[in-house]
């Protein structure tokens, strides 16, 4: 009986398991992913070169200022770029932990079930 | 002749199986003295050796697996080095193929071909849709999970060998109780994490690899009844018991008959019984009950017999055993002994195969003659490829009845009219597989032979609810290192199969998107300038309404945000569906594993 009630317990446990993001992980992730996509696009297009080079990605700088086509703006793009990805998914996960954590509250009756975020 | 209590309390011990030797041991440790009868003149039960000629041969295979610590820790303080860690390879033989046990997709589909396992999963999915309402046979319960087709290749005709009767007369509750009660932790653990290490020591995986004694299983229980007699406990054997005494609630003493036919009565305070719960009430004297009587009448063994096969050949298969499903031999599984210890055979150039038949005491199989059986043997294990006429130099032939208890569509209401009398008789303790007619594993037997000795003792529990849980045996304070490793890992599967919340996905995405939006068109309007963010203003192609302006901004944010919503909740259902469907393999597969792991 008791191996038959932990086993409907785990399989309670498993079924109202809802997974859970990693703020931290997902924002070093995030922001290192598109650090290196500014990084390699700024650099593809340096070492490709033309006339009007980067019209489109110089935009960027409306929001990144010192930010250009170049081979420092690169580097100051990466910066940039890695902040800004990572500052996003870390509010993605702090909201979506939020939400998660409320509805739960809500479904327990104010009792947190499933103790150590799963 | 009497045996009387010296000094202090004896226990008599019925069975020389796994569960009345530990008990034995439990009641020594306990400080109990006890004397065991056995009716046969070896010890183990169903998990003996017999030896024939130096070539060992179990009764069915016995896998040493438990999750039970204190099991596990007497199995290891038992066989010291000799208990052996080995690798588990077990198939299918159907249709003259060989199909990997558990089933694996890719070997299954190039087995049954593409045409036959397009329909067993149209089978499948029918079955998922249109389950069949009645779950009363073992036939409808499998059907429903795996479908018809699926079924029908891989469970009617060997289960059906397994018990003697129509899949459809044997009840669902063998089934639930072999697989609805999957603890899928410690099975999802297994498969995910695979054999870990515990110390020097590896703990088995449930499916790879398991522990086995050097010289066949048999050796564990000879080892045991050495160590009992080492602490002055008698294991007696050729003791059938064939009366059990009881007066005013309580029983007082059995008789037994030794091979000549002399009875021996032995008096004792407490009585643990392994022997088949049938016997046990008819035994009874004066007897039960006319109902109880009835209802112990009612209850069904299965019997088994093993035919070892000497082949003058090093290596025959692999496997350990082979599951043999096809209808045209009556043998239901093949050992090979020296697969699960190459210390079974004393000549390292043969090999010993252990045919085994299920049959019914008094059957056509049963009464065969030895030869006839042998020769059965032979053709059979000829005809499916494992040998050849000439190569088989010998063969023995062992009987094992009552091997197996029969779960009929009666034998639920009968076990409680039994369990309902006994529990009148306060000093008898009904213990293992036959003792409580229920399909235990032997450290299920063990770990109810263990809480008789401590009722013995005075400890209040209800042996008969006992599971191989750690809580009836093991100190509260206690938790054990690989209790510890356990837990871990049970969160690292949680995390692992945990769904990810759609309408939160929704709400992170959503905001994020509309945040981000509006901070950026904001700092582009606030900088100025004509045009303003002509590129960005791209996007009103997707967002009406959204312009460079306070209120066309809110407007485009309000819907990047709806549809990042969206995006965020099909994102996570698209996630759940696919951890959904890995679950829904590994349950598939462990379920399967379950269903099929009789006889050990």
């Amino acid at each position: 009986m008791a191996e038959k009630s932990r086993i409907d317990l785990e399989w309670k446990m498993l079924d109202r398991a809802v997974a859970r993001l990693r703020a931290g992980v997902m924002a070093v992730v995030f922001g290192m992913s598109a650090a290196c996509a500014l990084f390699g696009a700024t650099a593809w297009l340096l070492i490709r070169g033309s006339k009007n080079i980067g019209q489109h990605l110089n935009l960027l700088g409306n929001f990144f200022p010192g930010y250009a086509v170049t081979w420092p703006g690169a580097f100051i793009g990466f910066g940039y770029a890695f902040v800004t990805g990572a500052v996003i998914a870390w509010c993605i996960a702090w909201i979506y932990n939020i939400v998660v954590h409320m509805r739960n509250k809500r479904k327990s009756g104010g009792k947190n079930v499933l103790p150590g975020g799963a | 002749m009497n045996l009387q209590p010296e000094k202090g309390e004896l226990c008599v011990i019925i069975g020389a199986g796994p569960a009345g030797l530990t008990a034995a041991h439990e009641l020594a440790r306990l400080g109990t003295r006890s004397v065991v009868l056995e009716k046969d003149s070896l010890v183990g039960g169903i998990s003996r050796t017999v030896n024939h000629k130096g070539y060992r041969c179990d009764i069915g295979g016995h896998r040493f697996f438990t999750k039970v610590r204190v099991v596990r820790k007497l199995w290891e303080e038992i066989m010291g080095d000799d208990f052996l860690v080995r690798p588990r390879l077990s198939r299918i033989y159907y249709n003259n193929r060989f199909f990997d046990y558990p089933l694996r997709i890719r070997n299954t589909l190039k087995g049954l071909g593409l045409v036959e396992s397009f329909l067993m999963g149209l089978s499948y999915i029918r079955a998922r849709l249109f389950p069949e309402r009645e779950e009363k046979t073992f036939e409808q319960w499998v059907s429903n999970r795996f479908g018809r087709r699926l079924f029908g290749t891989f469970f009617k005709s060997y289960t059906e060998k397994v018990w003697g009767m129509s899949c459809s007369e044997i009840s669902a509750d063998w089934a639930r109780q072999r697989i609805k009660n999957l603890d899928f932790m410690a099975a999802a653990r297994n498969a995910l994490v695979g054999a870990k290490t515990h110390g020097n020591k590896v703990v088995t995986s449930l499916i790879d690899q398991f522990h086995y004694p050097r010289l066949g299983s048999g050796m564990m229980w000879e080892r045991l009844q050495a160590k009992l007699a080492e602490k002055h406990i008698e294991t007696r054997l050729n003791q059938q018991v064939i009366r059990i005494h009881h007066t005013g609630g309580r029983v007082t003493a059995v008789t037994a008959r030794d091979g000549q036919g002399r009875e021996t009565r032995v008096d004792g305070e407490h009585f643990i019984a392994s022997m088949p719960l049938r016997d046990l009430i008819r035994a009874m004297d004066p007897p039960p009950p006319q109902d109880v009587g009835n209802a112990a009448n009612s209850l069904r063994y299965r019997d088994f017999l093993t035919v070892m096969l000497v082949v003058d050949a090093p290596e025959v298969f692999q496997d350990n055993w082979v599951y043999v499903h096809s209808p045209e031999v009556k043998v239901g599984r093949i050992q090979n002994f020296k697969n699960w210890s190459p210390e079974m055979v004393p000549d390292p150039s043969k090999t010993s195969l252990g045919l085994e038949y299920f049959a019914q005491e008094g059957d056509e199989l049963w009464t065969m003659s030895d030869d006839d059986l042998i020769d059965l043997a032979r053709s059979e294990c000829v005809r499916l490829g494992f040998a050849t006429a000439g190569n088989v130099m010998d063969g023995a032939v062992v009987r094992m009845p009552k091997a197996y208890p029969v779960y009929d569509s009666k034998h639920g209401e009968s076990v409680e009219a039994i369990r309902n009398w006994i529990g009148t008789l306060k000093n008898l303790h009904p213990v293992g597989r036959n003792g409580q007619h229920r399909y235990n594993n032997m450290d299920h037997s063990m770990v109810s032979a263990m809480c008789a000795a401590r009722v013995v003792r005075g400890a209040e529990m209800d042996i008969w609810d006992v599971g191989v849980d750690k809580a009836y045996l093991e100190e509260p304070e206690t938790v054990g290192d690989v209790e510890r490793e356990n837990m871990i890992t049970n969160e690292v599967i949680r995390d692992t199969f945990a769904r990810y919340d759609a309408p939160a996905m929704g709400t992170a995405l959503g905001l994020m998107a509309a945040i981000v939006l509006f901070l950026m068109s904001m700092t582009l309007i606030l900088k100025g300038g004509e045009p303003i963010g002509p590129t960005l203003m791209l996007l009103s192609n997707y967002l009406p309404g959204y312009r460079m302006t306070l209120v066309g901004v809110v407007i485009g944010a309000l819907q990047a945000g709806g549809w990042a919503f969206l995006f965020g909740v099909l994102l996570a259902r698209a996630i759940n569906l696919v951890v959904g469907m890995i679950e829904g393999l590994l349950l598939r597969r462990i379920e399967i594993v379950r269903t099929m792991e009789d006889g050990d």
